[in-house]
């Protein structure tokens, strides 16, 4: 037993009640800022105690963690994007009166998220999606005078937990089979056992599985939640729903299928090849259709978790390079997107519709040349790191046998380059006269220097690719060989 | 020196620096696009002084790992295929430049010169990217700025036009982007490593059916861009909608990315599925060819004119690459740079008419050359080059690819011949409305329209261009022949065609009849 090797998750909890004590007690006006300033600081010191960890794998608490480089490299994912969910709120108006709680309830969800990606565990991993699901039900609905923001977190809350009933109806088949609920466990149980792979209790247990996670991932047909939530959602929030949730649940798809259940892997890579396909279609056909920003991003994020799905599907641990890298472009181009989003939301009255972006990038020039990036690279242009995650994931798809994922991939992808550049068009062409007036308010710089480092780190992300796909291959290959 | 990688950076740098210049500076701006796009030039001249022709492979490497895992690396070079291109890119660039210069758009022209200066460097990279993965790289790239140049400073309908131009491109680059990831994996198997170089995957053996997809899907990719018929929709809609200079660059220089790409990646790569591929592609060349010319002849504008004779011109380099012969292939490289300096010469042609008549439509304008006949005798000298008359530079291009053709396939010879009929019914009902006749649209007798200084600088050195074509074609012809040898000659092997006609074991042979004595 290794409780130290635990140490980020004790940072993270204790950042977590921290702020949560703050929301409760009375603070003086010049130290408001107090709570945000503990999210911050929790977070890097989590941050840096995860890079100063990378390395073998060190087991915690008889197994139920695994930190290793799996884990660690998804967590340098998860944790920049909670930094940047609170930043995007750094004084919000909408939020002023709840911060602590605000910046509470984002440090529980991060810190779920984590230990999903770090349980060795069907029930660890079980309660990192708690954990992060429940919290984001009340980040949804933290806006409680809007009844948008209400009726986001009752959406989330209702599917969320259909989607975790599931979930635990799948474990609990899966313990059956293998009797154990160890993932170590079970990779060995179904190693020993022959004529395992067509057991019809297993094939149930990955259905449900696969379901369950895909509403987590929001994976078509599993996916109807997601625009209404995330137009609902304060747009911090959305932001984070759409990048940390997504990383903890693609995290949570390799460790229980290209790592747990690498065996049978015959009786998953076809369903969840074809999820990948409905996914990408349907998500990129629906944003084509959309007027709202925000609307047209959550389309766009589940289409972008259909390309993430390949990476999973095609089982090897070269889709499960290609699906790290993917994460970590998809990541900073998520969040520099939200970042433009809200800084136009900021300056003018509902400003996450199309029209509201009119003339945008010819105001604040610097505003559309990171949205451009970021667009472009969301639409997989080279040689912006998304083109290279693209690459990778088509690669994994041709080389496993799986070509036909790689043309739908490719074939949708050209109807995502209709909408990206729509967003880009709009936002470099002539204002109309009325909007010139419209009011224009300081650009808060910790939305721009999320927005700004996020367009640069896509940029920096395709230059070191090698590098980073350096990492990505020691965290891929952690997955099957403890 | 590396000298092709600052070939590249030159248009590059320029960008950025015009990208960051203040609105205001316009003085500045047209100065540093001045300047970078006559380093490019200097750059390429470089190039071209260093260029060896006797070698047929790639040289003047600049090799750099980019994502070795991934097989990917900036690996850029210059063969006999490119050599030409590069400079018909930074030359036609230059003349573009100016253009832009002399009528610079009144919103953000700073952004204007930047975009067409990104445009270079995305035709120069395709030009000479080594690595099929940077190949596409650039294939997408120079699509960006095009699109914007078209959605911001186009026509009423430039929006959709911008549109039309993305989508159908990406259509077929994104299939193509599967098909490069399909072919280094199975190279992979070959090689033993996984390597996107195109040296490399020329010395792959693929089987006849896994090289004919690969092929079809590269091939849908160029037949778009080039475009070839029936993938020709988004031409007039592009062509009429762009800002002038823009479709003179897009015409000029940019068409020539598809056939560059046909014979120097699809046909030496996949020699295998030449043979399944030769005759649907050779046919749809010569519909090409035909339709093409028949709807330049019914053209309501001049740039739809001359827009459509592109498509019956590239049919012809098609038809000369496709059908696997050394005579065709050179005077389809040939051809490319006549494509390139004719379509300019025409397009600038339609600028200075539409500026000094308010319209480019045919039927309203006439009689000009009374006025303007200065221009008209430029008009007619580019008339003659681009109906091929014997003697110009067009002829020898043409001539080169008709014999080739007749070689291979008499009958394809025969109806392409009728393209080049065509060619003289349109550009003579386009250089007769608009020159001869009653006067028509003008006031003055057309003087409005005559070709000033300004309009000279772009003009004379196109003519001076064609006038050395035409007199000295071997010059042109001559360093692209170890090259376009080297690309057929896999292709005639697995066609079987007679060793007599293939031009690698031909100069072998030969090597060993002097070492015999």
């Amino acid at each position: 037993m290794n409780a130290g090797a635990a140490l980020t998750l004790y940072v993270m909890s204790a950042a977590t009640v921290l702020a949560l004590v703050l929301a409760v007690v009375p603070l003086p006006a010049a130290w408001r800022r107090l709570p945000e300033w503990v999210g911050c600081i929790g977070i890097v010191a989590t941050l840096a105690i995860a890079v100063v960890q990378w390395g073998d794998r060190q087991v915690a608490f008889a197994g139920e963690l695994h930190i290793d480089r799996f884990s660690l490299l998804l967590t340098w994912i998860i944790l920049p994007a909670a930094l940047a969910v609170i930043l995007f709120s750094w004084g919000e108006p909408a939020a002023a009166g709840r911060r602590a709680e605000f910046v509470g309830l984002v440090l529980a969800a991060a810190t779920g998220m984590m230990l999903t990606v770090m349980s060795g565990d069907l029930i660890t991993l079980f309660i990192g999606i708690e954990l992060l699901s429940v919290a984001l039900y009340v980040l949804c609905a933290i806006e409680v005078a809007r009844a948008r923001s209400l009726e986001s977190g009752i959406k989330y809350l209702i599917t969320g937990s259909i989607g975790t009933a599931i979930l635990i109806y799948g474990f609990a088949l899966l313990y059956g089979v293998t009797g154990t609920t160890s993932l170590d466990g079970v990779t060995a149980r179904l190693a020993t056992i022959d004529g395992m792979a067509s057991d019809p209790l297993l094939i149930a247990a990955i259905v449900l599985i696969v379901v369950a996670l895909g509403f987590k991932a929001s994976a078509v047909p599993f996916h109807m939640w997601t625009p209404d939530v995330y137009q609902g959602a304060p747009t911090p929030v959305t932001a984070f729903m759409g990048t940390g949730t997504k990383a903890a649940a693609m995290g949570a798809f390799l460790l229980l299928f290209t790592g747990a259940t690498q065996q049978v892997s015959g009786d998953w890579r076809a369903l969840i090849g074809a999820l990948a396909v409905v996914t990408m279609v349907v998500g990129n056909v629906g944003a084509l259709m959309q007027q709202n920003v925000k609307r047209m991003l959550a389309w766009s994020s589940i289409a972008q978790a259909g390309y993430l799905l390949i990476g999973v599907a095609v089982g090897t641990t070269a889709g499960a390079e290609a699906l790290i890298y993917y994460l970590f472009a998809y990541v900073a181009m998520t969040l520099a997107a939200f970042a433009i989003v809200i800084l136009r939301e900021r300056e003018v009255e509902s400003g996450d519709t199309l029209g509201a972006f009119t003339g945008f990038g010819r105001a604040r020039p610097w505003a559309g040349v990171v949205m451009t990036i970021t667009l472009l690279g969301l639409a997989g242009f080279p040689p912006l790191a998304g083109f290279i995650g693209k690459f990778l994931l088509f690669g994994s798809a041709v080389d496993a046998g799986m070509s036909w994922l790689a043309i739908v991939g490719a074939l949708a992808s050209v109807v995502s380059v209709v909408y990206y550049l729509r967003v880009v068009i709009v936002m470099w062409s002539q204002a109309p006269d009325g909007q010139r007036t419209a009011r224009r308010v300081r650009v808060p710089a910790s939305v721009a220097a999320v927005a700004v480092a996020g367009a640069a780190a896509i940029i920096a992300l395709a230059i070191w690719a090698q590098p980073m796909l350096d990492l990505c291959a020691d965290a891929a290959r952690a997955l099957t060989i403890p | 020196m590396p000298w092709i990688s600052i070939l590249i950076l030159i248009p590059l740098v320029t960008a950025l620096v015009l990208a960051f210049l203040p609105a205001r500076e316009r003085r500045t701006a047209r100065g540093v696009a001045l300047t970078g796009s006559f380093l490019a030039l200097a750059a390429s001249i470089v190039v071209f002084a260093l260029f060896d022709r006797d070698l047929a492979v790639l040289q003047q490497v600049d090799h750099l790992d980019w994502i070795p895992a991934a097989g990917v690396s900036w690996d850029v070079g210059v063969d006999g295929i490119s050599i030409w291109l590069l400079l018909l890119t930074t030359v036609v660039f230059v003349l573009g430049v100016i253009l832009a210069c002399q009528r610079l758009p009144q919103q953000r022209g700073t952004i204007f010169l930047s975009l067409i200066m990104l445009a270079e460097a995305g035709l120069l990279g395709l030009f000479t990217a080594g690595d099929l993965v940077l190949f596409y790289v650039f294939w997408e790239f120079m699509l960006i700025p095009f699109a914007l140049l078209i959605w911001n400073w186009g026509g009423s309908d430039r929006r959709s036009a911008g549109m039309v131009f993305v989508v159908y491109t990406m259509v077929g680059s994104l299939l193509m982007l599967v098909a490069i990831v399909a072919t280094g994996i199975i190279a992979m198997d070959h090689t033993g490593q996984l390597s996107f170089l195109i040296r490399d995957l020329v010395a792959v053996p693929f089987d006849e059916g896994t090289a004919t997809l690969l092929l079809a899907g590269f091939l849908l990719a160029f037949a778009i861009k080039i475009p070839l018929w029936p993938f020709h929709g988004w031409l007039p809609r592009v062509y009429s909608q762009a800002p002038i200079v823009v479709t003179i660059l897009l015409a000029a220089v940019m068409s020539k990315a598809g056939v560059y790409g046909l014979l120097r990646v699809g046909i030496p790569v996949f020699p295998e599925g030449v043979g399944n591929l030769l005759i649907p592609v050779a046919i749809l060349a010569l519909v090409g060819i035909a339709y093409g010319a028949l709807l330049a002849w019914r053209a309501p504008t001049m740039r739809l004119l001359v827009g459509y004779s592109s498509v019956a011109h590239l049919g012809f380099i098609v038809l000369g690459i496709i059908v696997i012969d050394r005579m065709a292939a050179q005077g389809a490289v040939l051809q490319m740079i006549n494509h390139g300096i004719v379509a300019a010469a025409a397009f600038v042609i339609v600028l200075i008419l539409a500026r000094g008549t308010g319209t480019e439509d045919i039927d309203r304008l006439g009689g000009l050359a009374k006025g303007a006949p200065r221009l008209a005798v430029a008009f007619l000298f580019v008339t003659m080059a681009a109906l091929a008359l014997p003697g110009s530079n067009a002829f020898v291009g043409e001539f080169f690819i008709l014999g080739g053709v007749f070689d291979q396939y008499a009958w394809m010879a025969v109806i392409a011949m009728v393209g080049v009929i065509f060619a003289a019914v349109y550009m003579l009902r386009m250089y007769q409305g608009t020159m001869n006749g009653p006067p028509r649209g003008v006031q003055d007798e057309g003087h409005a329209a005559e070709m000033t200084g300004r309009d000279a600088i772009v003009l004379v050195p196109l003519i001076l261009m064609m006038v050395w074509i035409a007199v000295w074609p071997g010059s042109i012809v001559e360093p692209t022949r170890a090259s376009t040898d080297l690309a057929v000659a896999p292709a005639q092997i697995a066609l079987e065609r007679p060793p007599d006609q293939i031009g690698v074991l031909r100069d072998m042979a030969s090597a060993d009849e002097v070492q015999r004595p």
